[in-house]
């Protein structure tokens, strides 16, 4: 893998305040060690069944579909509840079928496998 | 001679306002600050909608990652106050590639709307919602007068 960032959002946006815009893109953190590339995305209000990931060739899409708005008169509003939406372009040398994904409070944690050319290896001196 | 005076000094002109230019690119670098302190001034954490309802005022915070002994929640002096820490989760042995995340203390003083019955407020975490219900004071509730027929 290379040294630059290993997953970079191709649209970089963080949540804006656009009332014509229907998603906002998630604050997102992204790890990596030699086994695998770990994306953490903040998807607060959205469950788990509601979590989509979508990976097609080099690109990962996340859409966090979040439940219509309160209809109760509003006192405050801070934050707009629209769906979660960004895409990211996968590096080389991911493992894209094994791919795995969890939701645990609020947040998604996206686990991207190297394929095994792409780890790094020692190799034994005889 | 292929370099003539004029060249010469066009080049050192050149020269000049390329460090001029450095110069100013490096002022603003450093006059700028650090991208993370401009991140928390923006916006306070965690945002809050609130709501009203026939008997209760209903405040949603949005706390992504949160569990239940990272946040207390407590009625003081007619606000609600929210006060908590999202620590770093940076899994061991990994290194950061993108940081949109960042730990934060929190504390949010939220003046309530009018008066609450402070003994029956209730607060519940769920996919990193935090929603606390404060039922409103009985004496401010609409009451139902009966009317009596003489």
């Amino acid at each position: 893998m290379s040294d630059e960032a290993a997953v970079q959002g191709t649209n970089g946006s963080l949540r804006t305040r656009n009332p014509f815009q229907r998603s906002v893109a998630p604050p997102v953190d992204v790890f990596e060690n030699g086994d695998e590339v770990l994306l953490v995305a903040d998807v607060p209000g959205v469950p788990g069944e509601a979590i989509d990931i979508r990976v097609d060739s080099d690109t990962l899409t996340l859409e966090a579909k979040r439940q219509p708005a309160d209809a109760s008169p509003a006192l405050a509003r801070e934050y707009d509840e629209r769906s979660f939406v960004r895409t990211f372009r996968i590096p080389a040398g991911i493992d894209a079928a094994n791919i795995r994904a969890e939701a645990k409070r609020g947040t998604v944690v996206v686990r991207l496998p190297k394929a095994a050319a792409a780890k790094p290896r020692k190799i034994a001196v005889r | 001679m292929v370099i003539g005076f004029g060249d010469f000094d066009d080049t050192f002109r050149a020269l000049d306002l390329l460090q001029r230019r450095m110069d100013r690119v490096l002022y603003d670098w450093r006059a700028a600050p650090p991208l993370e302190r401009v991140r928390r001034q923006k916006s306070p954490w965690p945002l809050v909608n609130a709501f009203e309802t026939k008997e209760s005022f209903v405040y949603k915070a949005e706390v992504p990652g949160l569990a239940q002994g990272d946040v207390s929640v407590t009625v003081e002096d007619e606000a609600l106050v929210l006060r908590g820490e999202r620590k770093a989760d940076i899994p061991d042995g990994y290194e950061i590639r993108l940081r949109e995340r960042p730990p934060v203390a929190f504390t949010r003083k939220l003046a309530l709307a009018g008066k609450v019955d402070s003994d029956a407020v209730t607060a519940e975490l769920k996919d990193g919602i935090l929603t606390v219900t404060l039922p409103k004071a009985k004496e401010t509730l609409p009451r139902q007068i009966a009317v009596k027929a003489l």
